[in-house]
């Protein structure tokens, strides 16, 4: 268990920057996520971690051990790679053994080691099977076993489920978070899945073109994107741009005025005050639109539903605002199924789920 | 295509493969087993066996193949490692050059090394020259160490084989499965044995086989350094006996069940194992960039195997353009005359035109035989397609003078076949085994340019009102055409320097194609092996300038052509 500390971390692939002054710090035992759309630099700073890639400028601390030029075999970090990297010549026990063998454990200590490992991935018994002969499911599972079997300082994942079907992923997603917390390992998680993220991480970094936009737990990265591409790569949201007008009357809150009239909301940032006529980005989710007159709030505004998807639990509309933008809005548990029609609903949405972002 | 024409071709395919592969070898082994009698009988193969020549012979050859394999192995892995993994001073460049000994004829260089290694060789005046050796008493290397000498020059040109095999099953590896050993805590040396190695072996094996046949099989080599104690040469010897002797097809049976037994050691050893591992490789394999002495280590590395491997033929360039080059490191003077000469000589004008025709037909068989073979196998899913695909294969598996002996003996007076003789004329007989012989290579690239293109584009044509061949004819063939080119090409040039069909088959100097012409020029007196030299530099030029052509046309691919 280590607490990891990157500092001011950059890195050039033939000249372009794909890791640019990095800073992060990741506590020992946390569940730690990197997310960010393909080509942001996730998986190189996770590769800088293990050891796979030397930064051009930078360090990496695990505890107060300076590892940025430690080769890869003296880093103790136990990676899951996307593709597994399961050795074909050898069979799931020696794949598994690798490690403790590298480390020169006794022959009864690795046997042992190794069956704890298997059936703690529940697949008891099937050591002396051939990589080939396992599916998708199980191989991911070997792939968590031999780098579990060291007990690593930390727990890299490189994608880990990418490859597995819907099914499986869920039931992987609570089965690797119970696995980490139950050795307290330090994790840490690379992925562009966000229901992953949302549903994992204890916290996590969003990444764009090489730097960090933003770190926190879910619910401050769901709840306060730093920016708009936070906003919406967390989640379903809508904009609207528009200027603050001044202060408003409840404290905390701000008035915007928007072409289709006054919305009042808070900013993403509390340290934050926008200054009056400051244009700015309203970020309004889905679920937090509703139709009628159920909330005591001031943003309300008519439309009527250009398109209807009926998805089970929810129901999803697509909502045409009177002299504003299309909106999406987001119904859970619907009893009532809106149909597309000229008739006027009016929408409305609570002050705390208007966000103001910075333009 | 339809139907009809696929069976069509898949017919004519089976009947042709039937009579000019099956059949020869089939006549081979039978000339093998039957007695005077005509019956079935052990004798010749015991007899094989139990005379002493023999089985010397045998043993020479399995001794040559082993050294030249072990050889080969040393020289190819590492290059194939360095230049997979590390960046390094003319790394592109390089990487071809280390490949130019396989297309340069071995036995062409045999006459360099002759010159460079003989008793007043170069290495010799060298040494004088130096003070190391007694000018009195030089030593004669090919003399005591002919075995060595054809072993240093078989490895020095098949190692481009290891090497292409190798570097290709090393780029095809997921770099993931050395970083996950890394990451478990294994250092460099132990990751490239416990997971490199083991993970690239079939790779390596399958072009190990092939060095390991071809260089129990070669003939060319050992006969120019007038080495009789080897299988292959004492084949060749006793082609002028009688004709009716058995033994030499005694011993080509001998040779071949045990080519195949490698092949199926191989096979069993390393043929189930996939080296490609499960999943996708999902990171790209980064170039280690070395510090400059090591990397200039590299590049010498490769610029030093390049010039010991193109050295005998540099030696044959010196001979072709020497007046006398006797107990001297380098020529005294330099004349144009041989060429000269060599174009006067009765030999040299009728071989290099014979070669054009006999090659230029057998691309021509090849390429129609290919171009079918392919489509069949690639495009269609009539019964047997793979059937035919491993046919079109096996010409590699099996030793050229196996099948040389095989046409011989099936064109032997009163046998079905004698016709194809045309009274002495071999240019048949030559034009077809060099066709089956290089039908591989023609077979692979046609292939590999039918998978690249898209049947839908054909479809395309077809759903536009073109009818299948005709849509074959407009759309797939121009597109696959570089393939078909580069594949000729290569077919063509290898038919140029044929060794042993050329040698066996062709029996009168007036059809002599090009290797046998160099062969007899070698043995003859005076200013013969300078005229060989020259033969052999047109030729080399030739063969050079095909093979750049293929490489163009064909780029990286080029090397698919020669694994196994």
């Amino acid at each position: 268990m280590v607490t990891i500390t990157i500092q001011e971390l950059t890195k050039r692939f033939s000249g372009s920057v794909v890791l640019s002054s990095v800073d992060l710090q990741i506590e020992a035992g946390e569940l730690f996520f990197l997310l960010g759309p393909s080509g942001c630099g996730k998986t190189t700073l996770l590769r800088h971690i293990a050891g796979f890639y030397t930064p051009d400028a930078g360090k990496i601390w695990f505890d107060d051990e300076d590892v940025t030029r430690l080769p890869a075999h003296k880093r103790g970090t136990g990676m899951m790679f996307q593709s597994y990297a399961l050795w074909p010549h050898l069979n799931v026990a020696q794949n598994v053994a690798f490690g403790l063998e590298e480390r020169k454990r006794p022959r009864k200590e690795i046997e042992h080691r190794v069956s704890e490992a298997l059936s703690q991935v529940k697949l008891d018994g099937l050591g002396s099977r051939k990589i080939q002969q396992l599916s998708g499911g199980q191989q991911q599972r070997v792939a968590l076993a031999r780098a579990l079997v060291i007990r690593p300082k930390c727990l890299l994942l490189d994608e880990p489920l990418s490859n597995l079907d819907a099914k499986l992923r869920l039931e992987m997603r609570s089965e690797i978070r119970s696995i980490c917390k139950q050795h307290g390992l330090t994790a840490i998680y690379v992925t562009h899945d966000r229901d992953e993220a949302l549903s994992m991480a204890d916290r996590m970094a969003i990444m764009e073109s090489g730097k960090l936009v933003q770190v926190g737990t879910p619910t401050e990265i769901y709840r306060n994107p730093a920016t708009r591409m936070v906003a919406e790569f967390i989640g379903e949201t809508n904009f609207v741009e528009g200027r603050t007008l001044r202060e408003s009357s409840r404290a905390g809150y701000h008035d915007v005025e928007t072409p289709f009239g006054v919305l009042r909301g808070r900013t993403n940032d509390t340290s934050w005050q926008p200054a009056p006529g400051q244009p700015v980005v309203l970020s309004i989710r889905p679920e937090a639109l509703t139709f009628g007159n159920v909330l005591d709030s001031p943003n309300r505004f008519p439309g009527h539903i250009i398109d209807t998807t009926y998805l089970g639990p929810t129901v999803q509309y697509l909502l045409q605002v009177q002299n504003g933008p299309l909106m999406k809005v987001c119904e859970i548990n619907p009893q009532e199924i809106r149909p597309p029609s000229e008739e006027e609903v009016r929408a409305m949405a609570g002050m705390n789920d208007v966000v103001i972002l910075r333009k | 295509m339809s139907k009809t024409l696929s069976l069509l071709i898949f017919l004519v395919m089976t009947a042709f493969f039937a009579c000019f592969f099956a059949y020869p070898i089939w006549a081979a082994l039978e000339s093998a087993f039957r007695g005077p009698d005509h019956k079935f009988t052990l004798e010749y193969i015991t007899e094989v066996f139990l005379n002493e020549l023999y089985r010397e012979g045998l043993w020479n050859s399995f001794i040559i193949a082993v050294w030249t394999t072990l050889g080969s192995l040393v020289i190819a892995l590492p290059l194939a490692v360095c230049y997979v993994r590390f960046a390094f001073p003319g790394r592109a460049l390089l990487n071809s050059l280390v490949l130019m000994p396989m297309i340069l004829p071995p036995f062409v260089g045999a006459i360099g090394i002759k010159a460079m290694l003989g008793q007043a060789g170069a290495l010799n005046s060298f040494l004088i020259n130096l003070g190391l050796m007694d000018a009195m008493h030089p030593t004669d290397w090919l003399g005591q160490q002919r075995m060595l000498g054809i072993i240093i020059m078989e490895v020095l040109h098949l190692y481009p084989i290891i090497y292409l095999n190798a570097a290709a099953a090393l780029s095809n590896l997921d770099p993931a499965m050395e970083e996950a050993a890394a990451n478990l805590g294994c250092n460099a040396w132990s990751r490239f044995w416990r997971v490199t190695l083991p993970l690239i072996m079939p790779g390596v094996f399958a072009g190990g086989t092939i060095v390991f046949v071809w260089s129990f099989t070669e003939m060319g080599v050992p006969l120019l350094f007038d080495y009789d104690r080897v299988t292959a040469v004492q084949v060749f010897r006793s082609i002028n006996d009688l004709s009716g002797n058995p033994f030499p097809y005694a011993l080509v049976t001998v040779m071949l069940v045990f080519s195949t037994l490698f092949y199926l050691t191989s096979k069993l050893l390393f043929g189930s194992s996939s080296a490609s591992g499960g999943g996708r490789a999902t990171t790209g394999r980064e170039m280690i960039q070395l510090p400059p002495w090591l990397g200039w280590a590299c590049t010498a590395f490769f610029a030093g195997v390049t010039f010991l491997a193109v050295l005998p033929h540099l030696g044959v360039v010196l001979l072709s353009f020497s007046k006398d080059w006797y107990g001297t490191v380098i020529p005294h003077s330099l004349t144009l005359s041989h060429y000269h000469d060599a174009l006067g000589h009765e030999l040299t004008l009728s071989s290099i035109s014979n070669s054009l025709k006999y090659s230029a037909l057998a691309m021509l068989v090849a390429l129609v035989l290919g171009i079918g073979v392919a489509y069949v196998s690639v495009r269609t899913r009539i019964w047997g397609r793979q059937i035919l695909d491993a046919m079109a294969m096996l010409p590699l598996a099996v030793p050229g003078i196996v099948m040389a002996f095989g046409y011989l003996a099936m064109t032997r007076e009163g046998q079905p076949f004698h016709w194809l003789m045309l009274g002495e004329d071999p240019i048949l007989l030559l034009v077809i085994a060099y066709a089956v012989r290089r039908l591989p290579y023609v077979v692979r690239s046609a292939a590999a340019g039918f998978q690249q293109v898209s049947p839908m584009l054909e479809e395309a044509a077809q759903n536009l009102g073109a009818r299948p061949e005709k849509a074959l004819w407009r759309i797939t063939l121009p597109l696959v055409a570089p393939n078909l080119v580069a594949g000729g090409l290569l077919a063509f040039s290898f038919a140029m320097l044929e060794v042993s069909d050329s040698m066996i088959l062709a029996q009168q100097a007036a059809h002599f194609p090009i290797t046998k012409a160099i062969y007899s020029l070698v043995l003859a007196l005076g200013s013969g092996p300078n005229l060989a030299s020259a033969l052999g530099v047109w030729a080399m030029i030739f063969l050079a300038v095909t093979i750049l052509g293929a490489g163009v046309i064909l780029g990286k691919k080029l090397g698919a052509l020669f694994r196994g």
